[in-house]
């Protein structure tokens, strides 16, 4: 059941029911109701009866929890400040937050290098901050350098899509052309990286293009043009 | 006023050069020894050109550092009496003295070794005392010319000169007059090969003339390279004849 | 340009591999320029520039003015370009001093109004006492790389198509006569330079570059953000259609061989040919658009030319 809602739509929420607000949506202080504040699409978990509106933006705010692609712009007596997206705030990574770290043992990350990471906190009035290892258990997790492949760019929405999906078949189309590994960062960034220069090259292309177009009945057919036309041009 | 004759039948040019010939080419370096780490005076015809290098030093503040390599910059001054009349505005902040800097510094960035200095800055400061015509070129070997004595590690020389064509025959290093008369080329040529490491062109030149001005423009260089090296040689020699008087 | 563009590692890396396998990411050729569309608006000397995904708009207007007083015989040409974050969060708002912002506006400058392109005898109206003054405003309102190239087809594109009002000097006083009342002229345009610009890629080290022979180099045409942000050289090659090179510039940068960067001259003359081509022709068509009631509303008589 998916709905449009826009700004100063009302979200038909009952009142006397509490609800779990998440993104998206606004509890006026003054009547008590529940207000969207994004366009998007309105989704209600009954089981757990929250509220949220999903819409797509172009900025990254970081929120706690998310798992992001950051780029390491600069290197500090204690963290490194990394770049989630262009043109907005840096945020810390320290080197503490990385499996096994101790204050001899350091992470040995140089500038310019991706990360795999979660967002740790998350103030509005703070420098946000990531981590490389699940910070619970203190144990690896999947996070960390990302070595060689190449990064695309794409909507927040995209990615998301991407990542929390199952149904979405983008990836498993992928997956029939060949071998990859990916990494997807809700802050709109997507790592792949294959065995071979055309192979990355395809993925890449390809997924630029499917960000672009509606229409997953379309992914296939794009999908099969860029591999192909990778292979022929680096054949000749 | 009759028309200038660039180029007489005789094959004769304004200042009675030969097509091909250079202007005098007189250099010395080390001439300010206490102000500066490295430092050149260049008279590439009327072109005079000082030359100051400081560094690699201390970067004056935090935003020039760089973790990876020094960071080079090129300030330009134009004096106000370096032409025959004197101009009344200053020539800092004009468009076309940032472009000279950011042109020399992009060449030089490329032809130091800038990655054996990380965390430093080098200030390259060029006073045009006088100019007449081709003072590009004359700032690129000036420039050469201080890093050299600085010390600032490079892998090659790079020499400028400014090439004119007038009709179908290339000028070598053009003087102001010819300038305003011909259209020229400057060129930045890395060493004794044929590579550019500059290369500007300002007025109308036919494409399929471009060539020939090239290869004039990069034989001229080579001997303004091989002038410099004399220079140079002459002043180390000097230095270790001293050192073998004290000893 | 563009300090706030981070770029990782990982993307230079795979660009400049995937360039040595001679790929590019946008799947183009080394020498292919991308696919330009030239747009104009309602009034003359308006227009809309997109090459790839950049986009450049340019206006001509023109007014009455003194001209100087040491060319008294010319009209007055400016050039404006102001860049605003609106090309992209890298351009600060009213600063022009940047590098590559001097640049970009110093080359448009050398290769349109420098090399005479616009016929500024043409705008004297009373010599020593009025003149027209033509300005042409150049918004950059997308980036992806080559602005140089986007803005020179836009302004001369809008020059080419701009239209001023007729005038009537009678003595000393100059009548205007608005567009509606009588047909306005075009500006003399003496010839169409076209930039075209070069990227230079080192796939080796410095030091191959500066002592080797083998000039592996890698140029490629046209280069998108990405490419223009990772480019270690660049040439900007500015040609006309009576093959005359009307400006060159390459500021430093990876040193290039002679006769690499010779035939990076004779690759922008094809190119610029074929600019030049299309802005004519859209020209063309639009004039045609603007006119197709002419043959409906003209009073002539048809005459039969067999009679």
């Amino acid at each position: 059941m998916s709905e449009l809602v826009l700004p100063g739509d009302s979200l038909g929420i009952h009142d006397g029911v509490p609800v779990i607000l998440g993104p998206g949506v606004s509890c006026d202080p003054m009547t008590q109701e529940v207000i969207p504040v994004n366009a998007g699409v309105r989704h209600y978990i009954e089981k757990k009866n929250t509220v949220y509106v999903d819409y797509n933006a172009k900025r990254y705010i970081p929120a706690v929890g998310d798992l992001v692609i950051g780029t390491i712009v600069s290197t500090f007596a204690d963290s490194y400040k990394v770049s989630l997206s262009d043109f907005s705030a840096s945020v810390s990574l320290s080197y503490m937050s990385f499996p096994n770290a101790t204050k001899k043992n350091r992470p040995t990350l140089q500038v310019g290098d991706l990360v795999y990471a979660r967002v740790l906190t998350a103030e509005k009035e703070l420098e946000a901050e990531i981590e490389c290892m699940d910070s619970v258990t203190g144990v690896h997790a999947g996070f960390g350098l990302l070595e060689n492949g190449m990064v695309i760019s794409v909507p927040l929405s995209f990615a998301r899509t991407l990542l929390f999906n199952d149904t979405f078949p983008l990836l498993s189309t992928l997956a029939q052309s060949c071998q990859f590994e990916i990494a997807i960062g809700i802050n709109g960034r997507i790592w792949v990286s294959t065995d071979k220069i055309e192979n990355t090259l395809a993925c890449y292309r390809s997924l630029n293009l499917c960000a672009k177009t509606n229409d997953s009945s379309k992914f296939k057919q794009i999908i099969k043009e860029q591999f192909k036309l990778a292979a022929n041009v680096i054949e000749e | 006023m009759s028309r200038l004759e660039v180029y007489s039948p005789e094959g004769l040019r304004l200042d009675g050069r030969r097509w091909n010939e250079l202007r005098r080419f007189q250099a010395s370096i080390s001439t300010h020894a206490h102000s500066a780490d490295g430092s050149s005076y260049l008279e590439q015809g009327n072109n005079k050109v000082v030359t100051l290098v400081r560094g690699p030093g201390e970067p004056a503040s935090r935003g020039q550092l760089d973790g990876q390599r020094a960071t080079l910059r090129v300030s330009v001054n134009v004096t106000k009496f370096s032409k025959f009349e004197r101009s009344r505005t200053s020539h800092r902040n004009e468009r076309r003295v940032l472009e000279i800097q950011t042109s020399l510094r992009r060449t030089f960035e490329k032809a130091c070794l800038l990655h054996l200095y990380p965390r430093t800055a080098i200030d390259v400061e060029l006073h045009v005392l006088e100019q007449d015509g081709g003072v590009l070129g004359a700032m690129i070997n000036g420039i050469t010319l201080a890093l050299v004595d600085a010390g600032v590690a490079m892998w090659d020389y790079v020499a400028g000169v400014s090439v004119g064509l007038h009709d179908q025959t290339p000028l070598l290093d053009c003087n102001s007059l010819e300038e305003t008369a011909v259209s020229t080329v400057t060129l930045g040529v890395v060493g004794k090969t044929e590579k550019l490491s500059l290369m500007v062109v300002e007025d109308k030149i036919p494409l399929d003339r471009m060539e020939n001005v090239l290869a004039i423009g990069i034989a001229g260089a080579h001997r303004i390279r091989d002038l410099m090296d004399q220079e140079l040689r002459k002043h180390a020699k000097n230095r270790i004849d001293n050192l073998a008087g004290k000893q | 340009m563009a300090k706030d563009i981070v770029i990782s590692n990982s993307e230079r890396e795979f660009i400049l591999e995937s360039l040595r396998a001679k790929q590019r990411l946008d799947g183009r050729n080394f020498d292919e320029f991308r696919d330009v569309s030239i747009v104009f608006g309602n009034e003359y000397g308006d227009v809309l520039v997109s090459l790839g995904g950049t986009k450049v708009h340019c206006r001509i207007s023109c007014e009455v003015t003194l001209p100087y007083e040491d060319r008294p015989f010319e009209g007055l040409f400016l050039i404006s370009t102001e860049f605003t974050p609106m090309a992209g969060g890298q351009f600060e708002n009213g600063n022009s001093t940047g590098e590559d912002e001097v640049l970009i506006a110093r080359i448009i400058e050398k290769a349109v109004r420098r090399s005479g392109a616009l016929d500024v005898e043409g705008l004297c109206i009373v010599a020593g006492s009025k003149c027209w003054a033509i300005r042409a405003d150049v918004h950059f309102l997308d980036c992806d790389g080559g602005f140089i190239d986007a803005s020179c087809i836009a302004v001369m594109a809008a020059l080419m198509h701009f239209k001023k009002p007729d005038i009537t000097v009678q003595g000393h006083s100059v009548v205007v006569h608005p567009v509606e009342e009588r047909e306005p002229v075009p500006l003399g345009i003496l010839h169409v330079p076209i930039c075209v610009t070069f990227s230079f890629f080192n796939p080796q080290d410095s030091e191959t570059n500066f002592k080797g022979q083998d000039n592996l180099e890698i140029v490629v045409t046209d280069a998108t953000l990405k490419e223009e942000l990772l480019r270690e050289g660049v040439l900007t090659v500015t040609l006309n259609k009576n093959r005359e090179v009307v400006q060159v510039s390459k500021a430093g940068g990876l040193p290039m061989d002679a006769l690499t960067l010779m035939d990076c001259c004779h690759k922008a003359y094809e190119i610029t040919d074929k600019v030049t081509s299309q802005i004519i022709a859209a020209i063309k068509q639009d004039y045609a658009q603007r006119d197709r009631y002419a043959a409906v509303l003209s009073s002539e008589n048809a005459r039969d030319a067999t009679a």
